[in-house]
């Protein structure tokens, strides 16, 4: 009992909330209101004006009466007609304009949250907020409220007329609606668990499917094919038994819907009959009976349905709500300091970092400097922390201890918008959009120009290859740059961090994954970058980090090792060395290999 | 045409249901025109003996339940709710027999197609996009079942009960009939125009929607590269805009279907009106009774639903016929792999385990470049070899042509000396354990999954096997053994549990060939040192393919095949390849560095 309060509290909690986004609309429905009050009137009168068409004139031969009638009828049906699309116009456009700013809403906030909510939430979840939930308000917002306010006002014209024309008649009329309630009542019911059977076995009959189309070869290696043949048919067997399930009772309740309205229409007859002997109830008025007994049986089965539609809304609303109220972990300066001119001097003061209270430690007591114009490198095997450190530097995530400056500048008293700005980022899955080469460089900003574009492709090279495909630089990548090469595809997410002239470059593994043949343009390119800007480069191969002013040796969080190339590989026993040492030999292999 | 006829085979077995389903629908409309009827009746009946007694009765229950009047009224009413009875009834029977039959039909399809589907080479696994695959063997065949069940019960429908209507009001009136029937027509083709609209438009605004999804997947999994260019905002635009799009299609389809339901109400008002007003002028003139009137108004609303169904129903044909189209591809695609009966050679001796590549080459199919180049190599019975390479120079192609997953292009590839395509595929396939690159396991118990290729394995060989690919133990920690469930609804093994169950099964046949595609890619190297020296011992005699990126695995194999591009460029033993200083000797050393690397 308290649970079922408590959600009808967050029931009316989400309503209210909901209608913070409807309340631009609130006149329109409001008008759409009136409108289908009229509607439901000028539907309601027609078999009322059939009645006094009937008993007024028909009955006494008076033609010219008729013909007014008829033109009323007809202006009646005409009204509604134009209301009713009108109606439907209006509500729709209102609930799509909903949905709009609600989509965009959601999506604005997923945006703005801090990186961690993403590591936290798969990608799928995050997109079934900003399209499937929202799509499900959709009946609710357009034509849901609207509509079952129409029906209720139907309802209540219907019984109005009728009442108006006789009063017994319409409790004669209304004596099957019980039946039909339970009946409603029941078959809702039913078929509820048998749509969820339906449901069940329509997944695991597609999952099978699928599970056979992916793992087809498997099944035929292994002489599998006549038992997975055998197993399905047992599965769609099922599927087979819980849809004429389904069917049963659809089966009944139809008919049984029918044979209501009929017996209804009966029993007006036979009591109505009785009533026009005695000459209490007219021709007229059981004509009209006999169409609102139809006409009565519309809403009340539409209103059930639209019950449903209203807790699946609900349901929705809720997870949109949740994604609304997620707060962001990461704060922004309320007073922040502008840095105008960055020199590019980067400091890390015993940082410590860890995901959540009480986890493990991810940068243990970390501390270095990079000068302006300083290559600084990053080594060290894969959870050793070399991401996190950017991640940590560009405020993907707050610290929990020690403090990183920009300039001499705390990055936490700095706009994220103003520390991000001086950071040329290129990552190890080089992500490219759909879209033109041109907007994947510039990321849609209208500022660059072509020339900066070219000149910022020429530095890197990319130009040659850019300059061939058809259309260059508009050349539209489909599936995010499938059509490209590794290379080309890492090339482009230099000439974007290029262009944008930061004065900070973040390598994080950039040349990992470049095949051979564009390797060392790749290598040439980044040495380009680095000129005159402050870089961190996390690299697997030892080759680009060479000239490095000081390279970091990370292990498990910690700095194992520091100092420039020479230092480290004069260390007797160092880590570095050793692996210098191997990698030199490594070299003299490509380079022989190369020249065959 | 031709596929019609395909698709019509199905109604076949059904043939004496659905007739009798026909009937029942028929005789369902018979009575259904009696409510009508029966209301008129007693309607002139009451106005007849309203004419003859006016005034005489006082008392209600009088009339009702003692006179003259009131057998009438009673006998009328009984009449008519006996009659709608009858027609629930047989309404009732027709969804059982007519809808019931559309699903089983709907099962024999499903069932052919998964048959077929098994039988297709990989050829055209290859060829096709699995998820078009998927949605001939689901959507479509959904949509298929629509022909067999709404689309035959509509027009069935349609036709007995506009047939009995208008025969009957043809009876009473033609003048009013015709005048009445007027707006119908309109009716059908609105409606045939209003749901083709909506079918097209809905695709529409589904990719509309995709392209949403993909705009919120794009941004949501680069969002580190978008926060660092501060591009959230030209983003947040980009979005906007498909948004704005979204709502603006779905608003053009929203206009035609805010028309539907009005119009629907229009043409049908239309028609009551033409009833009260033509029919009222003939009462007066004393040509049809009042009675016949309220018969008409009924008539008209029966007519209302099964004509508008009319235009739904020639759109969902012409879905349905569609959609067969694609699944009768489907159906007619050559399963070529299949064994020639004529030229099998071998299909029941020993396999001994000799391999060889007489200048093979071999294409993918739509493809212009060959993934193998004239390959030719030799792999003696009981030898342990391994085949190394970049990705994608060609490794899984080569050792896909072994249990005729594919055949060569060009050349041949010959088992114990004969060419594979003598050997009866089920034969050939028993004999060689292949264990994937790709682990795939299916969603049943663990148990079933290692016995898949043998059939009533019993629990001590499933043990054994687990045990040799060294996943006995974590089996034995799961709660429920092995009959613990794999998948979704069961528990998520980790990647080196899978290939480990994946080399049970794959060893349990007892094979001569084992072919392990990278296979051990994702155990640790201790894990893999103790399975390598299991199956050392446990395959001693078995011929044994190792294709794999680690030295530590390849290293003791009794000749290394190095392939590039396509072409076999080096062999040897382990040694002799490092003392070459090519290609392996490359590769190793950069392993070791790497090692050295993650070692620190």
């Amino acid at each position: 009992m308290t649970r079922k309060k408590k959600s009808e509290a967050v029931d009316s909690v989400l309503i209210r909330r909901l209608y913070y986004f409807f309340k631009p609309y609130r006149w329109w429905a409001i008008f759409a209101i009136f409108l289908t009050l009229s509607a439901a009137f000028l539907g309601t009168v027609r078999p009322k004006l059939t009645q006094v068409a009937v008993d007024d004139h028909i009955a006494i031969g008076d033609v010219d009466g008729l013909l007014w009638i008829v033109i009323l009828l007809g202006l009646a049906l005409i009204g509604e007609f134009f209301i009713l699309i009108l109606n439907t116009y209006i509500t729709r456009w209102f609930g799509q304009g909903v949905l709009f700013s609600l989509r965009n809403s959601v999506f604005q906030k997923i945006q703005s949250l801090h990186v961690q909510f993403f590591d936290k939430n798969p990608i799928g979840r995050l997109i079934t907020r900003t399209t499937n939930d929202i799509e499900a308000l959709s009946q609710l917002l357009s034509d849901g409220i609207v509509n079952m306010i129409g029906d209720l006002f139907r309802i209540f014209f219907i019984l109005y007329f009728m009442l108006m024309m006789s009063w017994e008649l319409t409790i004669i009329a209304i004596l099957v609606l019980p039946i039909l309630f339970y009946s409603t009542f029941w078959f809702k019911g039913k078929v509820r668990v048998a749509f969820l059977e339906v449901r069940d076995q329509i997944a695991r009959l597609n999952s099978f499917v699928q599970e056979h189309i992916n793992g087809i070869m498997i099944v035929q290696l292994f002489n599998r094919e006549k038992k997975e043949r055998e197993r399905f048919e047992k599965i769609n067997a099922e599927h087979r038994h819980a849809h004429i399930k389904t069917i049963f009772y659809f089966s009944i309740f139809w008919p049984i819907v029918e044979v209501l309205a009929s017996v209804a229409m009966a029993l007006v007859v036979w009591y109505g009959g009785a009533r026009a002997l005695m000459d209490q109830v007219t021709f007229g008025v059981l004509l009209a009976f006999i169409q609102y007994v139809r006409q009565f049986f519309n809403p009340i089965r539409g209103l059930s349905e639209k019950y449903n539609t209203l807790q699946s809304a609900l349901a929705s609303s809720e997870r949109i709500f949740d994604v609304l109220d997620t707060e962001n972990e990461v704060y922004e300066s309320d007073t922040p300091i502008k840095l105008d001119k960055v020199k590019g001097k980067i400091d890390f003061e015993n940082v410590v970092f860890q995901y959540n209270e009480g986890e493990e430690v991810i940068i243990n007591d970390i501390s270095f400097t990079a000068n302006p114009g300083e290559l600084l490198a990053i080594v060290g095997a894969t959870g050793a922390g070399k991401t996190t450190i950017i991640n940590l530097l560009l405020r993907y995530y707050d610290i929990n201890q020690g403090t990183i400056y920009l300039d001499g500048v705390d990055i936490k008293e700095l706009s994220l918008k103003d520390l991000r700005k001086h950071f040329g980022l290129v990552l190890q899955d080089n992500a490219l959009f759909s879209g033109t080469i041109h907007q994947n460089i510039t990321l849609g900003n209208p500022d660059i120009t072509r020339e900066q574009v070219i000149k910022a492709a020429k530095e890197v090279e990319a130009h040659h290859f850019i300059k061939k495909l058809p259309g260059t630089y508009d050349y539209v990548l489909s599936e995010r740059g499938a059509s490209l090469s590794m290379g080309q595809r890492q090339l482009i997410c230099f000439v974007r961090a290029m262009v944008y002239d930061p004065k900070i470059l973040i390598l994080d593994e950039a040349t990992s994954s470049v095949d051979s043949e564009t390797e060392e343009l790749v290598s040439r390119a980044c040495q380009r970058m680095m000129k005159g800007r402050t870089s961190i480069v996390i690299a697997h191969r030892l080759s680009t980090i060479q000239g490095a002013d000081n390279i970091l040796v990370m292990h498990k969080g910690k700095i194992r090792e520091t100092g420039a190339h020479k230092e480290l590989v004069d260390k007797e026993g160092g880590i570095y060395r050793r692996l210098y040492e191997l990698q030199y030999k490594d070299q003299a292999v490509t380079s022989k290999t190369a020249r065959n | 045409m031709e596929s019609i006829k395909k698709l019509n085979q199905y109604l076949k077995r059904y043939k004496g249901t659905i007739i009798l389903g026909g009937i029942f629908l028929t005789a369902s409309n018979f009575f259904l025109i009696w409510i009508p009827v029966l209301i008129r009746q007693t309607m002139d009946e009451v106005e007849a003996l309203g004419a003859e007694q006016t005034g005489e009765y006082d008392s209600l229950i009088t009339i009702l339940f003692s006179s003259e009047a009131g057998a009438v009224l009673a006998y009328n009413s009984l009449l008519l709710i006996g009659t709608v009875i009858l027609y629930g009834l047989l309404l009732f029977a027709t969804r059982q027999t007519l809808i019931v039959s559309s699903r089983k039909i709907e099962f024999d399809i499903r069932n052919t197609i998964m048959d077929k589907l098994l039988q297709l080479p990989q050829r055209y696994f290859a060829a096709n996009r699995t998820g078009e695959i998927y949605v001939r063997a689901t959507e479509d065949v959904g949509r298929v079942r629509e022909y067999f069940g709404p689309v035959l019960m509509y027009t069935i429908n349609t036709i007995t009960r506009a047939g009995f209507i208008i025969t009957m009001m043809i009876i009473v009136n033609p003048e009013l009939t015709y005048w009445a029937l007027l707006p119908l027509p309109f009716l059908s083709a609105f409606a045939y125009w209003v749901s083709g609209f909506i079918n097209k438009y809905q695709l529409i605004i589904q990719e509309q929607y995709s392209r949403i999804a993909g705009k919120a997947q794009e941004t949501f999994s680069s969002i580190r590269l978008i926060k660092a260019y501060n591009r959230i905002d030209y983003e947040q635009e980009r979005f906007e805009e498909e948004s704005d799009q979204y709502r603006k299609k779905k608003l053009k389809l929203d206009l035609v279907e805010s028309l539907f339901h009005p119009t629907l109400n229009l043409l049908i008002g239309v028609s009551v009106l033409i009833l009260v007003w033509k029919g009222g002028i003939m009462v007066i003139d004393g040509l049809i009774s009042l009675g016949n009137i309220a018969e008409f108004v009924i008539y008209v609303a029966y007519l209302t639903w099964p004509v508008a169904s009319l235009g739904y129903t020639v759109n969902t044909l012409q879905k349905s016929l569609a959609s067969w189209e694609r699944i009768d591809e489907l159906l007619s695609e050559p399963v070529d792999i299949l064994d020639n009966e004529d030229e099998i050679s071998v299909s029941e001796d020993i396999m001994k385990g000799d391999i060889e590549f007489k200048n093979v080459s071999f294409k993918y199919p739509g493809s212009d470049e060959y993934a193998l180049k004239n390959i030719s190599l030799k792999i003696e019975a009981g030898s342990n070899v391994a085949i190394v390479g970049r990705t994608g120079s060609g490794k899984t192609t080569l050792v896909n042509l072994i249990p005729r997953l594919f055949d060569a292009t060009d050349g041949e590839v010959l088992i114990d000396g004969t060419n594979v395509k003598k050997w009866s595929v089920k034969h050939l396939r028993k004999s060689i354990g292949y264990v994937p690159q790709e682990t795939f396991l299916f969603s049943t118990t663990i148990k079933e999954n290692i016995a898949f290729g043998v059939d009533d394995a019993s629990i001590e060989q499933i043990e054994k096997a687990a045990d040799n690919a060294q996943v006995l133990e974590n089996i034995l920690d799961f709660e429920k053994k092995f009959e613990t469930l794999v998948g979704e609804r069961g528990i998520t093994l980790s990647g080196g549990q899978k290939q480990r169950t994946a080399i049970a099964r794959a060893i349990i046949k007892e094979p001569s060939i084992v072919i392990f595609d990278d296979s051990l890619s994702a155990v640790d190297t201790k894990t893999e040192d103790a399975i390598l020296e299991h199956l050392r011992v446990k395959l001693s005699e078995k011929t044994t393919i190792m294709i794999s990126h680690r030295i530590s695995t390849v290293k003791n194999a009794d000749t290394i095949f190095y392939v590039q591009d396509g072409s076999l460029v080096e062999f040897g033993t382990h040694n002799e390849l490092i003392k070459k200083e090519g290609h392996y000797s490359n590769m190793y050393r950069k392993q070791l560095l790497e090692q050295e690397l993650a070692e620190i």
